[in-house]
């Protein structure tokens, strides 16, 4: 009897699912024992709830052993979503940094939501009027742009922008054989990364992700020099591994470029931005010249409190 | 400021300073700020009751995690003692103080926290004099702070 799968993406960009169907042969291995009974991103399956009609007040989502949720959550319908999700499956697998971290949308964080609701929708120079925060049409905003589990209990994390499909097959795999937990080993990037590294950098000013690296193309990853100690910042050291499967060398560093942080921080509790200060201080680069480093170091991660509207001080 | 005022400053003074009863965290190297304390100690110098000293082998060992850490559970100043440039029982433990302290203060700012609530100083081992009023001054800089905004008591 195939297991059945609801998926939904939340404040998503579907990045996620596409990584479900890069999956690629071990997928044919895997459908027989799975049936997706809803899946909004890539099957046509309409559910009560959806637009609101009465006289139903709650979306209507199937009942399910495995839920898959990308994206974080943003306004009240998706928050009212996720808790019908988390209320019909027995195991939830957040999908993506989105969902995992908060991710990229979670930088909106920063600043009060009215804040960043007058700036986008009213005073962007491109902007042309947009419907008002109180149209009843339009769900409104909840107070922060979270990771799922801050709504809701999350069994199992696949953190990645996109993840990589390895590990939503071996996640998938493990609840199949029962399991209601499964994690990523806790390595940073640094651990699968072959560059040379000598501890120490040149000094200076930090580079910014664009500039050029120095590397000959001819030869392997195993000659060219640490990103970090050519003076541009890789967020190598406080990024949790696996962005390239369970083999292979990291993916932006396979491109030759930094490191962005996109699998969040590699243990719990973690401060990515301190630590990576901490990195930078000590091959010797000066940490005034990290042009937005807040922002920077939490690209991918600000849910979870670790991006918020700086306190206002009082004048003195 | 003279030295009697400073220390009544918990008796009378309350009423003066934002934050009375503030918590100071001392990251203190064991070789020279630490038995400078000792030395402050048995020479019978007064400083504020409000300085709690935590022992390191080295200020080089410090984490910037740490003195964030504290300060955003709820002290409302760190203060990192070690020893003189050139004087580290580790070499260089303390030059790698000094480039993490750049950056710790930085992040204070990130974290919504007044610049004034983190200090690094060199304090000889047999300096108890300039310990004690080193302390002193940390504490009355954050007496003039208000409460850290992190602080739950």
């Amino acid at each position: 009897m195939p297991v059945k799968v609801v998926e939904d993406w939340l404040n998503a960009c579907s990045g996620c699912e596409i990584s479900i169907l890069n999956i690629g042969d071990p997928l044919l291995d895997l459908l027989p024992n799975l049936e997706f009974v809803h899946m909004t991103a890539l099957v046509d399956h309409k559910f009560y709830g959806q637009l609101g009609e009465k006289p139903v007040t709650e979306m209507e989502i199937p009942e399910a052993t495995v839920g898959i949720v990308s994206g974080g959550v943003r306004n009240e319908e998706q928050k009212h979503e996720l808790e019908q999700i988390r209320k019909h499956v027995k195991v939830l697998i957040a999908l993506g940094s989105c969902a995992t971290y908060g991710g990229i949308p979670a930088h909106a964080n920063m600043w009060k939501n009215d804040e960043v609701f007058e700036k986008i929708n009213r005073h962007c120079s491109s902007t042309t009027p947009a419907p008002d925060q109180q149209d009843l049409n339009v769900p409104p905003w909840i107070p922060t742009c979270t990771a799922v589990d801050e709504v809701v209990n999350v069994d199992i994390r696949i953190p990645g922008c996109p993840p990589h499909p390895d590990w939503i097959v071996e996640a998938l795999t493990a609840v199949l054989n029962g399991q209601t937990s499964w994690s990523l080993p806790e390595r940073s990037v640094c651990d699968t990364c072959p560059v040379i590294r000598e501890q120490k950098s040149g000094g200076g000013a930090v580079k910014r992700c664009f500039e050029n690296l120095e590397f000959n193309p001819e030869e392997g990853l195993d000659k060219m020099r640490c990103i970090n100690e050519q003076g541009v910042l890789c967020l190598g050291p406080v990024t949790l591994a696996g962005c390239a499967g369970k083999s292979g060398v990291p993916r932006c560093i396979q491109a030759r470029t930094p490191c962005r942080g996109c699998f969040g921080p590699i243990r719990k509790g973690a401060r990515p931005m301190v630590d990576m200060m901490g990195s930078l201080t000590s091959v010797g680069l000066d940490p005034k010249t990290v042009v937005d480093r807040r922002a920077i170091m939490n690209r991918y991660i600000g849910g979870h409190g670790f991006l918020t509207p700086l306190p206002a001080r009082p004048a003195r | 400021m003279s030295e009697s005022t400073v220390c009544q400053a918990g008796v009378e003074q309350d009423a003066m300073v934002q934050n009375p009863d503030p918590l100071v965290l001392a990251f203190c190297c064991n070789w020279c700020a630490y038995t400078a304390a000792d030395l402050a100690g048995t020479s019978r110098l007064q400083y504020p009751p409000f300085v709690r000293i935590v022992r390191f082998m080295c200020t080089g060992m410090i984490h910037p995690n740490l003195i964030i850490d504290a300060l955003t559970k709820g002290a409302d100043g760190v203060i990192v003692c070690g020893c003189h440039p050139g004087d580290c029982h580790y070499i260089e433990g303390n030059v790698r103080m000094k480039s993490r302290a750049e950056a710790i203060e930085l992040m204070l700012e990130d974290f919504g926290l007044e610049p004034e609530r983190f200090r690094l100083e060199w304090v000889g081992a047999s300096e108890g004099v300039k310990f004690a009023h080193v302390m002193r001054d940390m504490t009355r800089q954050i007496q003039d702070l208000p409460p850290s905004p992190y602080r739950t008591d």
